[in-house]
């Protein structure tokens, strides 16, 4: 009896310490998504929210081409950003994890992620100056004698995927490095051992092995391109809407937080399926 | 053990550094709070510069906070989503002053503090600014969204016909700027229609020209970005832009230029006036009745994010003669004789008008 | 053959930096532009815009408020972080699984997300918007990552010494302020600081719900909407120093230990 007694006041005491967190995260995080949803499920009237339930934003949602589009153009962006974003950075951190001598590979790390701390609106702002008609590479480009016009570069979809796989390649080379650091070096010793040259030690060890951290990689770079509005606005020259613009057109133009919030809940669920869709890998990580 | 000594010795120097950060940060905060009051202003960008504003803090020993925003329609959502009181000075689009009325969200003024004999008369909008004999808001500046161009890319001839802003000649070298009011206004004024009537009615052919329009343009911009695209050589042309895009950048990039083409072009213009919720109305009273004299209107019309005319006729015995050549000080009778103002579409218009804008820009 | 793939290694390593720092560097070196427009030709240095951003006060207003939501929201988050992960690391209890899940289930959900339901519910609720509500959004995306970081680091070893301490009579939040807390205090450094620099350039939850008082990556964004200016660069070189410091510190202090042992 006494056992039980004592057995629930742990369980009471350490529920007391994870309670604070758990409030918190209820009371900001749950509760303004329960909020979401039912304002997902009003309409906004002229001028009006109308309390009443129906699914016309989803519809709305689903039924307008040019809702659609920005939903197929934020995958097809994100998709490319998310690829291009890996295979720029897998080869930049396996040089630094296998070429670089040892007491350099920290230093070096440091330098590729430093622009990662410039503010995340200048630096799309800084693209924007880079890719000008009568910016830096078009300058150079037109001096070397690469190209006889400058480039169409600014204000393009080109434009916004350079602008995310800047700052994705940061971010993948850092989680690949520490990948291919936890590596037993032992791995590619006993291939080496049974003959195997380096080129498939890499395909038949290295890479498998490293898979599942680029996974995790990968889909954080897709949530977080995703859902970003200020990189296809500043660098995309509303050419294109993707999702998020389409969401802040609603939010601050017209004040329709209830389509607003359908929007985002279609925005989730996007995200969720590619969850579960990479969740054989997801999962391998964490075992 | 040394070595773990220091780092925590650091460590213990570093938690304190952190903590002064953050005294610090509300030291600056508290000393801010010191200024005796603060005056909370809804506005256009150009009010932002600290020299409009800070004469004005000195004066009256205040701080004004500033929020910006781009379009009515966005106004209106932030006005929407605040709490009664947070806001003590409005500046709106003249046009859409009656909007703000309707929505009992501006006090009434005192007519005797404001200098509407010194106005442009064009610019006293009656219709606007007066109901029941009450005038609710004062216009403070205007100018023109019509066309600004590269006078050494672009035939002066061809910006004179408003057809050019949907013609293949310089497809890929427009921008558009981005805010639906004016630029349906102009594709209006293009095709012969008159801003003041447009209806519902008159939607599918602007639309059709807004599709052809997107197709030949380079970026659909918001201020700086259709700025900078102009300014650095993306495109020659922009759609929706006027003496607030080029009069700033006179110095720099002479070739800019700007014209009212033969059909005409659109006149904006900014009026000002206090929330009827503000819980200091005399300050915000006093605010306004600084933008509006001639000192505080020639630093609005010179203003760090746009440059354009100012409403008080005044200003001119302020502003320097190359100031009054870069707004164009002279030529504004014939300007105001040939100007529409801007489509004012009830909600239900409104909300069409958004769709068609929100189709345009993902076409 | 080995030479010539070094080689290759070396030119790839090269490009992709230059890539990297081709922005910063034309951020930085148009900072000191003289003339009133961030493009070629480069007609500088000039300090003038760099002038202009210190003496606006919107500007340094905005980085105190920044300062202050960072510091006071990373705190928060680190401490409940912290009380969250010392709870679940050290009792056994119920559906411990589904409440670690809850308390990082904001990680995979974009931040537009998280501040569009806070908008909606604050203003439901008619909550003026202010710093104060900018701090709660930035704790909610904080919260997780600091819990995650400190739970991770909660291993056996600390537990010994827990129990040793609790042999000698400690009392259970003597064990967790005196012995716990500054064993993690490492992971818990490490989730601030990083809370800290995340907090310091949200854009978008700061921008959905602050009003007159803004934190300094919404006052950029005006900025950057109020005309081309290399006043834009020297504030973005301003704040990629700051941060530069910031991470500076973090390496000396933190992980120079890890190193070394």
């Amino acid at each position: 009896m006494a056992a039980v007694r004592a057995a629930r006041r742990q369980r009471l005491r350490g529920f007391a310490f994870v309670l604070p967190a758990l409030l918190w995260t209820a009371a900001f995080f749950l509760l303004p998504f329960a909020f979401m949803v039912a304002m997902s499920l009003w309409r906004r009237v002229g001028g009006r929210i109308l309390e009443s339930w129906t699914l016309e934003n989803y519809a709305d949602f689903f039924g307008r081409p040019h809702f659609l589009e920005g939903l197929a153009n934020s995958l097809e962006i994100t998709l490319t950003v998310t690829v291009i974003s890996v295979l720029f950075a897998y080869p930049l951190a396996w040089i630094i994890a296998e070429k670089v001598p040892e007491r350099w590979q920290r230093a070096a790390l440091m330098l590729a992620v430093l622009p990662f701390w410039t503010s995340y609106v200048v630096r799309s702002y800084a693209w924007l100056l880079v890719l000008a008609h009568d910016g830096v590479v078009n300058r150079a480009l037109l001096a070397v004698g690469l190209v006889e016009a400058p480039l169409v570069l600014a204000s393009t979809r080109t434009a916004t995927v350079i602008g995310f796989v800047h700052f994705f390649v940061m971010l993948l080379t850092l989680t690949i490095y520490a990948n291919l650091r936890q590596l037993s070096p032992n791995y590619a010793r006993a291939a080496a051992d049974l003959g195997a040259g380096p080129v498939r030690i890499f395909l038949h060890v290295i890479l498998p092995l490293t898979l599942p951290g680029v996974m995790v990689g990968a889909f954080l770079t897709f949530v977080l391109a995703i859902g970003d509005y200020v990189t296809p606005q500043i660098l995309g020259g509303n050419n294109e809407l993707v999702l998020p613009q389409i969401i802040m057109l609603q939010i601050g133009r017209r004040a329709d937080l209830p389509s607003a919030s359908a929007m985002a809940i279609v925005l989730m669920a996007v995200v969720t399926l590619v969850y579960f869709a990479c969740a054989r890998w997801l999962r391998l990580e964490r075992a | 053990m040394p070595g773990n000594t220091r780092v925590s010795l650091g460590r213990r120097a570093f938690l304190g550094g952190m903590a002064a950060a953050g005294a610090a940060a509300a030291g600056l905060r508290a000393g801010r709070a010191r200024a005796a009051e603060s005056l909370n202003a809804l506005v256009w960008c150009d009010h932002t510069d600290p020299a409009l504003i800070r004469p004005f803090e000195e004066a009256f020993d205040v701080r004004v906070n500033l929020k910006e925003y781009e379009g009515t329609g966005t106004a209106f959502s932030i006005i929407e989503q605040s709490a009664p009181g947070d806001g003590d000075v409005f500046v709106i689009d003249g046009i859409d002053v009656p909007r703000a009325v309707d929505a009992g969200i501006l006090a009434p003024l005192p007519e005797e503090e404001l200098p509407t004999a010194d106005l442009f008369p064009e610019l006293v909008m009656a219709e606007s600014h007066v109901r029941d004999g009450r005038t609710w808001a004062i216009s403070e500046k205007f100018g023109y969204n019509t066309i600004s161009y590269n006078r050494e890319k672009v035939d002066p001839a061809d910006v004179m016909d408003m057809a050019v802003i949907w013609s293949e000649k310089y497809a890929g070298r427009i921008a558009i700027y981005d805010y639906y009011l004016p630029i349906i206004g102009l594709v209006a004024i293009g095709l012969g229609k008159k801003t003041s009537e447009l209806t519902e009615a008159d939607l599918p052919a602007i639309r059709e020209k807004l599709f052809q329009m997107k197709k030949v343009a380079k970026l659909v911009g918001d201020v700086v970005a259709s700025q900078t695209a102009l300014a650095t050589g993306e495109v020659d042309i922009l759609v929706g832009g006027g003496e607030w895009v080029t009069a700033g950048l006179a110095a720099e990039k002479p070739e800019l230029d700007w014209v009212l083409p033969k059909q005409g072009g659109l006149r904006w213009s900014q009026s000002i006036g206090i929330f009827a919720d503000s819980t200091r109305k005399d300050l915000a009273l006093e605010f306004v009745k600084y933008i509006l004299s001639p000192e505080g209107q020639a630093r609005l019309a010179t203003s760090s994010c746009y440059w354009a005319m100012p409403a008080n006729r005044r200003a001119g015995e302020v502003l320097t003669p190359q100031q009054k050549a870069a707004l164009r000080w002279d030529d504004q009778p014939a300007y105001l004789a040939r100007a529409q103002l801007y489509p004012a579409p009830d909600a239900e218009l409104d909300a069409r008008m958004q769709d068609i804008w929100t189709e345009m820009l993902q076409q | 053959m080995r030479r010539l793939a070094d080689g290759l290694a070396l030119g790839y390593v090269v490009a992709v930096y230059a890539f990297i720092y081709l922005p910063v560097a034309v951020l930085v070196l148009f900072s000191f532009q003289e003339s009133r427009l961030p493009i070629p030709p480069f007609d500088g240095p000039s300090l003038r815009w760099y002038a202009a951003v210190f003496a606006d006060r919107r500007l340094t207003d905005a980085l105190a408020n920044s300062l202050l939501v960072a510091l006071l929201s990373s705190a928060l988050a680190a401490l409940l972080g912290f009380l969250a992960a010392y709870g679940l690391a050290r009792y056994r209890l119920p559906a411990s699984g589904l409440q670690r899940a809850l308390l990082t289930a904001p990680l995979s959900v974009s931040y537009l997300i998280i501040g569009l339901g806070l908008l909606i519910m604050f203003s439901r609720l008619g909550v003026p918007r202010s710093l104060l509500t900018v701090g709660i959004g930035h704790t909610v995306i904080n919260l997780p990552l600091c819990f995650a970081i400190t739970y991770s680091q909660m291993g056996a070893h600390q537990e010994n010494v827990e129990r040793a301490a609790r042999d000698l009579g400690a009392r259970e939040w003597q064990v967790m302020l005196l012995v716990t807390a500054p064993m993690l205090l490492p992971a818990i450094l490490a989730g601030f600081l990083l809370s800290v620099t995340f907090s310091w350039d949200e854009f978008i939850i700061a921008f959905l719900l602050s009003r007159f008082d803004v934190t300094l990556p919404v006052e950029i964004w005006s900025l950057l909407r109020s005309g081309l200016n290399p006043r834009n660069n020297a504030v973005g070189s301003v704040v990629f120093l700051f941060s530069f410091a910031l991470v500076l510190v973090m390496e000396l202090l933190l992980f120079r230990r890890g190193r070394r042992r």
